[in-house]
């Protein structure tokens, strides 16, 4: 914010009204940005503080909204058991799923990397899986997992495994079913390319130094490798996890929160409150505290960036 | 191995023979690993292909058949007759058919605005647009839905289409806007000195350049379009209306005469809902990896 100020100041702001070269810059900038602008204001902010608003009323959409102060709040960490127990589901699924999918796709574009014949058809393999709709990828992978008849139990018992996982079905692996279909999916897609345009830019130099130093691939990899895809690990975790929290469509689908709670992500239980109970008004709460917790996350992140992610040639 | 290195002459050229042999296990190595990394990603696409020619019979056994015995074509036939799933897929079409015009012209329109115009309260505008990205999406839905339900919009396709007509959406804004940053600002000069508006200048001499770009864009909403469930799954409530995603979920659950299981059918589903977009991606490949090397990393 402070540059955007003496930005302001160093472009000269009254100049900038004045002139007829910036009348006219802003006469076809803002009418170049009035569908996005129209889009923010009718469907973004607009929307946003009337949920603002909604988060202290009861609301059912047939009547209009009664004022309630902060009860739905004051329900939310005192009186709603699910709340604390989706929050933490959540955070199971995106805490593991999404540092394991960073580093999946980070190994997966690392090989993909080394300047072999063949690779173009790897990438593209790797890539597939991520073009299936989601609820295809579900249909599958509720098949590829069933308890009884699905290929990957099979194969376990054959290895010895005598009571393999219930997967979709069971409690416990609920969450770990949903992490694997999401791995499958998510780790040779574009967060792989973009880990592959990331060593692309990746001067040769440093490789070339390190091998007169006499460095092995190993070294190469911890000390010239990793450190300088840091930036690209860090946006690749910034994105996951801002998605990752959001994981509604494969859980909806393929188990509807169940077996027995086991995968009410946040997101399913706001939608509940929404659509199933109607409770409009506690959803816009929910919504809101989910906002504040991803925002606050992303922030978390931003700082701590700049204990770890080292930016070449600054 | 052992006896080569014997022969050579010098040191040096003895380091180079084993470096070779090193890098021959390395390379070997790569090409293991990337082989079982590809296997694994391979065969679940194999097994929804082979598993929709099995007969149910086939499935629901425990020695698992990883070819059918017979291929079962008819079960194709199957999915279309007992759900409206040609419907389904036209619907998914028409939808993308709306919102890849709006996402062009007025993606483009906003992405031109914010990389070539310097107006007043550009960069608070600019800042407010990458923010909405870390947004969830939750918290508008509710005002949202409330908004076309009053206008009683819901069950038509106007919720879903409508944002693609309002700038499409920050990351799409930003991958064009970083596309046209990166053309010369001489052509846009020379255009304006031969007296070309600045609408003519982007029809003109910005938008053919833009081609790579806007071919990204087009794949990307397509895909989107595709693959969304959520906004079809409230706005729409009227089994003609459904699209493809929601409507495979509802396959999965609604009763059918026939009491038999009907795996096979859901994975025929599920490759027909999937045949679209590898067909995408084969006709177009280069433009998926180019998406994301233009939306640049460098924010």
């Amino acid at each position: 914010m402070a540059t955007l100020a003496n930005r302001l100041r160093l472009s000269g702001f009254s100049e900038m009204l004045t002139t007829s070269r910036q009348r006219r810059e802003n006469f076809y900038g803002y009418l170049f940005l009035t569908p996005w602008l129209l889009g923010f204001l009718g469907l973004f902010l607009g929307p946003g503080l009337f949920s603002l608003y909604l988060s202290f009323t009861k609301y059912d959409v047939l009547s209009p909204p009664e004022w309630l102060g902060l009860d739905n709040y004051v329900k939310m960490f005192f009186d709603d058991p699910l709340f604390y127990t989706s929050l933490g589901r959540t955070f199971y699924y995106a805490g593991v799923g999404v540092p394991l999918g960073v580093i999946g796709s980070m190994f997966l574009a690392i090989l993909l990397n080394a300047k072999l014949r063949g690779l173009a058809t790897y990438r593209t393999l790797f890539f597939m899986p991520s073009l299936v709709p989601i609820v295809a990828s579900v249909v599958l992978w509720k098949w590829l997992l069933h308890a009884d008849f699905g290929i990957i139990n099979q194969w376990l018992i054959d290895l010895g495994w005598s009571d393999p996982p219930g997967w979709f079905g069971d409690r416990r692996w609920a969450i770990p079913s949903l992490i694997i279909m999401g791995l499958w999916q998510g780790l040779g897609g574009t967060r792989m390319i973009i880990f592959l345009a990331g060593l692309q830019g990746i001067p040769e130099s440093l490789y070339e130094a390190a091998s007169i130093d006499g460095a092995t691939a190993l070294h190469k990899l911890r000390h010239v490798t990793i450190p300088l895809l840091t930036p690209t690990i860090f946006f690749n975790m910034v994105l996951g996890v801002i998605g990752g929290l959001q994981v509604f469509t494969a859980a909806f689908v393929a188990t509807e929160g169940g077996p027995g709670f086991a995968t009410t992500f946040y997101s399913l239980h706001l939608y509940r409150h929404a659509f199933d109970y109607w409770n409009m008004g506690y959803a816009a709460t929910l919504a809101w505290f989910f906002a504040f917790v991803i925002v606050s996350l992303t922030i978390w992140q931003l700082r701590l960036s700049r204990r770890w992610v080292f930016y070449y040639g600054s | 191995m052992a006896a080569t290195i014997e022969r050579l002459p010098s040191t040096e050229l003895r380091a180079d023979v084993y470096r070779r042999g090193r890098n021959r296990a390395q390379r070997a190595v790569t090409y293991l690993l990337l082989t079982i990394a590809a296997l694994m990603f391979a065969f679940p696409l194999f097994w929804t292909v082979s598993s929709s020619l099995q007969t149910w019979k086939e499935l629901r056994s425990f020695e698992p058949h990883l070819f059918p015995a017979v291929p079962q074509w008819g079960n194709y036939a199957m999915v279309f007759n007992s759900v409206p799933f040609a419907r389904w897929m036209a619907n998914s079409f028409l939808i993308t058919a709306i919102t890849i015009p709006g996402v062009i012209i007025t993606g483009s329109l906003t992405a031109y605005s914010f990389a070539r115009f310097n107006y007043v309260g550009k960069e608070v505008w600019f800042v407010l647009m990458l923010g909405t990205m870390m947004i969830p999406t939750q918290v508008t839905l509710i005002p949202q839905y409330v908004l076309f339900f009053n206008l009683k919009l819901i069950n038509t396709y106007v919720p879903l289409t409508i944002g693609s007509w309002l700038g499409g959406g920050a990351f799409m804004i930003f991958l064009l806007r970083q596309f046209i940053m990166s053309i010369p600002r001489d052509l846009d000069e020379a255009a304006l000195m031969d007296g070309a508006s600045p609408i003519r200048i982007l029809w003109g001499v910005l938008l053919p350049l833009m081609k790579p770009a806007l071919t990204t864009v087009a794949i990307l909403q397509f895909l989107g379009d595709w693959n969304e469930f959520f906004g079809p799954f409230i706005y729409l409530n009227r089994v003609d209306l459904f699209t493809a995603a929601v409507g495979l979920r509802f396959f999965q659950n609604i009763p059918l005469e026939t009491r038999d299981p009907r795996d096979h059918l859901l994975m025929a589903a599920a490759a027909i809902m999937t045949v679209p977009v590898i067909t995408l991606f084969a006709a177009a490949q280069r433009y998926f990896i180019q998406g994301v090397v233009l939306s640049g990393l460098k924010i």
